[in-house]
Formats: structure tokens, C-alpha cells, sequence
């Protein structure tokens, strides 16, 4: 029994999450591409297109430049494993399968690790070009990490404040929420870490201001400029992965109500409503803050994003992160 | 398995073995080497036993001369006595272990050096030197063996006496351990003159009857001491030089070894064992984790600007000894609190770990230097290319330091941080703030190793065998240990606090309830 319940179980639940999430995120990148080419008034490829995307990257002949080293061929599986992994601590309409005490920084550290593995892979082509993309991606990185961990870190312990079992858990949104607190100055420093997150999600999934690391134009795509074929396809269905990743924390921190209640559904089907219900608020979300975001804005200058994401986005989540807090220090 | 039977042959065995070396050496360099592989393999086999021995059933006196430590008709300890407790076997260990290895990185590393014969006899004593320390429970006997190593390491300092910087780094090496070495042997003076006795257990009892001003004296006499052999700020600047100027191998055992036996290790056993409740813990607490956060930041933040390889790694070496210091600090302040052992266990965990970490980073940076001949950071882009071994264990090793998870720096680092946040949250701040330099530092030297790869990396190949295998093993402990960090902490680091904490026992097992 404790082998079922403690491993069978929770490996069962990631590769379902794997296969359910890689299907929504990559189809949610063709529905992201259909709407943005209709607000510029083109028709846009099919909703299913990344879907032959990938097959196709797939299938075609990859190339590995000469100055490459090992970690190029490693950095793409190593970021896709490191998605997987991340799935299993995503709250995703219900408390994630591994959830423990503390496991935000686990989070937190796996999203990191993403990037970093990126950044080592780009960094191993030995193409200037995507040394360059590879400084951006970091010197953002450091950046916008601080604003969403001191957020995070203010909301968990605020929550815990109410009465958990498991602190800084990523479950802990399912028990309590943001909302429930109820006094105004928490309610507006809520709206307030709103604004952060929605930043901080538009930054981590690059769109709009922060498309700096594989700006094309510039520097050639920057990280990726080397990647091809099956490498490809592979950091391409991180990235997919990544932005549900990242919209899910957003949506479990602000949005977390799950519908299955009100139909009477308990258990496994309980969850799978939940989580369709889930995946439709992150559509939602993403729609907001890329699909819009991206179709209305241009990309900043790296010094330009560093600066607004320090000077702006950092101090609001100070401010909110006080105002939330106030009570309980006072 | 009876460990007083086994303990003397930690010392006999490389006492015989340094000693015949000489004579061995008439049979030839295949002899020697084999000769210094099988005394380190001997050592690290009684090292292993007598930890095992230690773990399962406690304290372990032996008396030297005789079945019992006191004297015929008196009720005081008379002989020199070697006192292993948990704390202690955990040293013995970690130093047969990384000794052995490093002896067996030799054989590749120093081939093309002369003099040989006086390097194994050498690196052989400095081993002995410091598992001398690990066991002593007597405060000359701890003097003498601190002083063995010292003169070892000096001598295997400037060891390359062709070089400028090894003869360099020798002397201001030299200069300063002796002062430091000075330091201590007047505060071993003033506690024999007070109170009569040299035996640590004893001298606790002698101690906590009579406190006087002498016994604080000595007590800063030795806490500045042994803070210039353990590297702390502001007198770590023997260390950055020392460091780099050394053969590799031995850069290992200082950084990995020696700061940590010669330092860390003799602190601990000083101000818990016998300094345990005669002084205020609090205020010896706060000098220690003063000089701890000034260690961490200065140490860590200097690494950042290095371009020169083994002195980055040697600063780092700093950085992380203000880790252990801030854990050995706060265990003091916060003595007897849930807190202060959780914080001395992350000490403990961390010299362990970063032993492994730092021997493993000192022993990639000899490979480089063996193959290419430079250390500065900038001519070594793209080595991934050519050497992928080493540079893949390289990132295991600065991914440990750092403290990422699955790897043993998580786990120790966390005790660190969770007890000096609990403690202090300013502390655990500026412990946090040790980490970002500490990884920035790290994170540049993975950049210009997986870089694009210059012409002259370009001739480079991984090592042979004898020096790849021992970076294996640390790499291979590394991640195997970083799996199961929380049973180590709850089976091993925790019950060796708890023998550290615990003076009384500590007394008792030598005084024997007299």
C-alpha cells in the first residue's frame, strides 16, 4: 500500500498532468496566434498549428555547431525534465501532487532552473549571438525574480497566518485565499500584487516589453539562434510548458475557485473538472497578459526593463506586500 | 568492534608510515607510490572503523601508558588521554578520506616535480597532524599535533621552491601561523600555570570551580588563534595566497582539511569541552558570529572579482568558513535552545560537506592547471569542449557550494540559514547575501567554462586516471549524499551536536565519576 500511495500514484498523476498540459499549453499557443493575427486583422494559422510545428521540428536534421560542447545537447532535455518535475508542484485546481511544508521554494528554485538551463545551453553553442541573448535572459531573471518571491513569500505567510496544516505549501491557495482576508488595506495591497504578478508572468513568459532575450531582430533570437531540429522542438515545448507553469501560479494565487463543488463531484472527477476549469482561467489570464499584451506593445531596451522592473514593479510589490502584512504587524 | 583497540593505529600507521618513507624510497618511485597509497588506504580503512565504532556506541577514551587515565592513589588525570567523541569521528573521517584521496590524485598530478619522496613524507604528516587533533583530549598533546600539521603545511606550501609564489606564500604562510601557533601555546601556558592540569576533561572541572580572569585571557589568546587558522576575516589574507601557490593536491587538504581541523574543529572542542559553562556562551557567541558575518561577505564578495582560478576558489573557501563560523556562533549564543543545536549541526554538516565540496573544486582546478599550465579564468573559455569529465564534475561541485538542492550544500546550508533566521533574522539576511556573491562568483566561472572555446583549450583532454578517479568519488559522495541529507543530519550531525553539547559526559568519560 505504501508503495502505491507514495509512488505509483503521484507517477500516474505527473505523466497524466505531462500529457493533459502539454496539449493545452501547445494549444494554447495556437489559439494565442489565431488571436493576436485577428486583432491585426489577418486570418492566422490553424488553432493546431504548433502541434505540426513540433512534429515537424522533430523530424528534421539537427545540427550542432563544432564550438558546441556537451551541455548543448543536455541544457534542452535537462529544461524539459525540469518542467515535468515543476508539474508536480503546480497547483492546478487542486493541491498539487507532492505538495509538502515549504515546498514553494522548491517552486520557485525549479522555474529558476529552467532559465538557468537555457541560459547554460545557449551559453554552450558558442555562438556570440546567443552569449548575448543568454547575458539578457539572466540579467532579467535577476530582476524580475525578487518582486514575485517577496510576494509570494508576504502572501504565503499572510495565509498561514489563518490557519494551515502546511505552511508555504503551494495547497495552501485551496485552503485559504487572498480574497478572504477582507480588511480594505488588504484588499487593495491584493489588487496591488495583482499588478506585480501579471508583470512578473509577462516577463517570464517574454511577450510585449520583455521579448528582449531572443529579440530577433537584433541579435538573431538570441538564445535559440543555434537550435535546431529535435533541440528545438524540445525548448519550444518547455517554453509552452513554462507559460502554463507560470499562469497557473497566478491563477492559484488570485483565482483559485474551483467549480466541481458546485456540481456535487467528489474525488478523481472532482479533480479533472477542477482542472479543466483551471486550465480555462489560465487561458483567460494568458489571453490578458500575453495574447493582448504582446499584440499592443513593442519590446523595451534591456537597461529600459531593468530599470521599470526594479523602480516599478519591485517597489509595488513592497507596497503591497506591507499592506497586505499590515494587520498582523500592527 | 572495539574501537580503543583500533585507535592508536590512526597515529601508528602514518606515523610508520611517514617515517619509512625514506627508506621505502630507495626502492624506487613505483614503491614510494605504492607505499603512500597503502598507508593513506590503511588509514582511511581504521578512519571508517573507528567512526562506525564511535556512531554505535559513544565516547571513546584511551589512556597512553596505562589502563586508566588517573593516577595510583590520586583521583586526576595524569597521562595523556585521546578523546573521540561523535564530533570527533566525524573529523577522523572526513580527514582519512579526503587525505587518501588527495595522496592518490598525487600520483598523477605531482609526477613532473622532484623531491618527491619528501612530499609523500609530507602529506603523510600533515594527515597524521590532523587526526592527532581530532582525537587528543589533552591540551599540549592538541598543541603539538596543531603544531605537526602547521610545519606541514608550510613546508607543502612552498613546496614548489622554484617558484616565486610558492616561496612567497611559504613565508607570509609561515610568519603568520607561527604568531597565531604563539598565540595559542601562551594561552595553553597561563591555563597550566592557573590550574595545574592539561587534561581537557579535567581542566573543564578545574575551570568551572574557579573562574578566573587568567582563564578568559587565554581564552581570547585561543580564539584568535585559531581564528587565524581557520581563514576568518579580517586575518584570511595567509589563505588567499597560500592557496593558489600550493601543489593542488594539497590546496585541497588545506582548504578542504586543515582550516577546518586546525580551526573550526579545535574551536569547538575548546569552548564546548572545556570553556563549556565557565564563560558567558552568549557573549563568546556574539565575538564569534561577528567575525563570522564579516568572514562571509568579505570572503564571498572578493571571490566575485577573482581571475585567477584557485583564488577564487580560495576565497570562496573563506566565505564558506563564515557559513561554519556563523553556525558555530549562534550554536553558542543560542546553547541549549532547539535553535543553537540546529545551528551547530549545520556547522558540523557544513565542514563535512564542504570538505568533499572544495577538495573535489581544488582537485578540477590541479587538472586544469596540469593540462593547460594557466589558472586565470579568462584564457580557459570553452573547456567544456575538451575536457567534458571535469567540467561536468566541476558543476556538481559549484552547484553543491552554492547550495542547490538535490546536492549535500542544500541540506547544510539550510540548517544554516533556518537557525540564523530564527535566531537573528539580520543574520540569516546577511547569510543570504554571502549566497548571492558566492553563486554569482560560481556562476562565472561555469559561463567562461561553457564558452566558446579558445585555441589553447583546445589541445586539452581529460586527465588519466589517478586524477580523474578521486573527482569522481567526491563527485559520486557529493550526489549520494545530497539524496539522503535529512537522515545524515537526523543519524549523525544531531547526535554529534548533542555529544558536544553534552560537557558532562564529555568529563565523565575520562574522570570516570571520580
Amino acid at each position: 500500500m505504501m508503495l502505491m500511495g507514495n509512488i505509483i500514484y503521484p507517477i500516474a498523476g505527473l505523466l497524466g498532468l505531462y500529457g493533459f498540459v502539454s496539449l493545452a499549453s501547445l494549444l494554447w499557443e495556437g489559439i494565442d496566434r489565431k488571436l493576436v493575427a485577428r486583432m491585426q486583422r489577418r486570418v492566422g494559422p490553424p488553432l493546431i498549428q504548433p502541434f505540426y510545428d513540433f512534429l515537424k521540428l522533430m523530424s528534421k536534421e539537427t545540427i550542432v555547431p563544432n564550438t558546441a560542447n556537451y551541455m548543448f545537447r543536455a541544457a534542452p532535455v535537462l529544461a524539459l525534465a525540469t518542467a515535468i518535475a515543476l508539474l508536480a508542484y503546480t497547483p492546478m485546481g487542486f493541491t498539487p501532487v507532492l505538495a509538502s511544508k515549504g515546498d514553494v521554494i522548491v517552486f520557485i528554485y525549479l522555474l529558476a532552473l529552467i532559465s538557468f538551463f537555457k541560459i547554460v545551453g545557449a551559453i554552450s553553442s558558442g555562438s556570440p549571438y546567443a552569449k548575448i541573448g543568454a547575458a539578457r535572459e539572466a540579467t532579467i531573471m535577476v530582476s524580475r525574480e525578487p518582486a514575485m518571491m517577496l510576494a509570494i513569500f508576504a502572501i504565503m505567510w499572510r495565509l498561514g497566518k489563518l490557519g494551515v496544516d502546511k505552511p508555504f505549501s503551494m495547497g495552501i491557495f485551496y485552503q485559504h485565499n487572498i480574497w478572504e482576508i477582507g480588511t480594505p488595506m488588504s484588499f487593495v495591497g491584493a489588487i496591488i500584487l495583482l499588478y506585480v504578478f501579471c508583470v512578473w508572468l509577462a516577463s517570464e513568459i517574454e511577450v510585449g516589453f520583455f521579448n528582449i532575450p531572443d529579440a530577433e531582430e537584433e541579435i538573431a533570437e538570441g538564445l535559440l539562434v543555434e537550435y535546431s531540429g529535435r533541440y528545438l522542438a524540445l525548448l519550444k515545448l518547455t517554453k509552452a510548458l513554462k507559460a502554463y507553469i507560470a499562469a497557473s501560479l497566478v491563477v492559484a494565487i488570485f483565482f483559485p475557485w474551483g467549480i466541481a463543488g458546485y456540481f456535487g463531484l467528489t474525488g478523481l472527477s472532482a479533480d479533472v473538472v477542477n482542472l479543466l476549469f483551471h486550465t480555462l482561467k489560465v487561458f483567460i489570464l494568458l489571453f490578458v497578459v500575453g495574447s493582448v499584451f504582446r499584440a499592443v506593445t513593442g519590446r523595451l531596451k534591456i537597461t529600459q526593463a531593468v530599470d521599470f522592473l526594479w523602480k516599478n514593479v519591485f517597489l509595488a510589490s513592497l507596497v503591497g506586500s506591507l499592506l497586505l502584512a499590515m494587520e498582523v504587524i500592527m | 568492534m572495539n574501537g580503543e583497540a583500533i585507535l592508536p593505529y590512526l597515529i601508528i600507521i602514518p606515523l610508520f608510515g611517514a617515517f619509512s618513507m625514506p627508506i621505502v624510497n630507495l626502492l624506487g618511485r613505483k614503491a614510494r607510490e605504492a607505499w603512500a597509497v597503502i598507508i593513506s588506504g590503511a588509514t582511511l580503512a581504521v578512519g571508517s572503523a573507528l567512526f562506525y565504532s564511535v556512531w554505535e556506541n559513544g565516547i571513546l577514551v584511551y589512556t597512553l601508558g596505562a589502563k586508566s587515565p588517573l593516577g595510583q592513589g590520586v583521583s586526576f588525570p595524569i597521562r595523556i588521554v585521546w578523546e573521540v567523541d561523535l564530533f570527533g569521528a566525524i573529523m577522523v573521517l572526513m580527514v582519512t578520506l579526503v587525505g587518501f584521496l588527495a595522496v592518490v590524485y598525487s600520483l598523477g598530478y605531482m609526477k613532473h616535480d622532484t623531491g618527491l619522496d619528501k612530499y609523500y613524507t609530507l602529506i603523510i604528516i600533515l594527515e597524521l597532524g590532523m587526526l592527532g587533533i581530532a582525537i587528543t583530549g589533552d591540551l599540549f598533546n592538541f598543541y603539538v599535533f596543531l603544531e605537526i600539521m602547521s610545519i606541514a603545511s608550510y613546508a607543502l606550501v612552498a613546496f614548489r621552491n622554484d617558484t616565486w609564489e610558492g616561496i612567497e606564500a611559504g613565508i607570509k604562510y609561515m610568519f603568520v601561523g607561527s604568531i597565531a601557533s604563539a598565540f595559542i601555546l601562551l594561552g595553553i601556558a597561563l591555563l597550566y600555570g592557573q590550574y595545574g592540569t592539561l587534561t581537557m576533561s579535567y581542566l573543564a572541572v578545574k575551570l568551572a570551580q574557579n573562574p578566573t580572569v587568567t582563564a578568559k585571557v587565554a581564552l581570547a589568546l585561543f580564539i584568535a588563534g585559531l581564528l587565524f587558522k581557520s581563514g576568518a576575516s579580517p586575518v584570511h589574507m595567509w589563505l588567499a595566497d597560500a592557496h593558489p601557490a600550493a601543489p593542488s593536491s594539497i590546496s585541497a587538504m588545506l582548504s578542504g582539511l586543515v582550516i577546518k581541523i586546525g580551526g573550526i574543529y579545535a574551536l569547538a572542542r575548546i569552548l564546548f569541552s572545556i570553556y563549556g559553562h565557565s564563560v558567558s556562551m552568549k557573549t563568546v557567541g556574539w565575538v564569534i558570529i561577528i567575525f563570522a558575518c564579516i568572514t562571509l561577505i568579505v570572503g564571498n564578495a572578493m571571490a566575485v572579482i577573482q581571475n585567477d582560478m584557485k583564488r577564487l576558489l580560495a576565497y570562496s573557501s573563506v566565505g564558506q568558513i563564515g557559513y561554519i563560523l556563523l553556525g558555530l556562533g549562534i550554536g553558542l549564543a543560542a546553547y541549549g535552545s532547539q535553535t543553537g543545536e540546529i545551528a551547530m549541526a549545520g556547522a558540523i554538516y557544513h565542514t563535512f560537506n564542504h570538505a568533499l565540496m572544495k577538495a573535489l573544486l581544488f582537485l578540477i582546478a590541479g587538472v586544469v592547471i596540469h593540462q593547460l599550465g594557466t589558472r586565470d579564468l579568462n584564457e580557459l573559455s570553452g573547456l567544456a569542449k575538451t575536457m567534458p569529465k571535469t567540467t561536468f564534475a566541476f558543476l556538481i561541485g559549484a552547484a553543491a557550494i552554492i547550495g542547490m538542492p538535490p546536492l549535500n550544500g542544500f541540506a547544510s546550508k539550510w540548517l544554516i540559514y533556518e537557525s540564523s533566521a530564527i535566531f537573528n533574522p539580520i543574520l540569516g539576511a546577511i547569510a543570504i547575501i554571502g549566497t548571492a556573491f558566492c553563486t554569482a562568483a560560481y556562476v562565472k566561472v561555469l559561463y567562461t567554462f561553457f564558452g566558446r572555446p579558445n585555441e589553447r583549450v583546445m589541445k586539452a583532454r581529460d586527465p588519466e586516471g589517478s586524477m580523474l578517479w578521486p573527482i569522481i568519488i567526491l563527485a559520486v559522495a557529493i550526489v549520494v549524499m545530497g539524496l539522503f541529507p535529512w537522515q545524515i543530519s537526523d543519524k549523525v550531525m544531531i547526535p554529534a551536536v548533542k555529544a558536544l553539547e553534552n560537557q558532562l559526559a564529555y568529563i565523565s568519560a575520562v574522570l570516570g565519576g571520580a
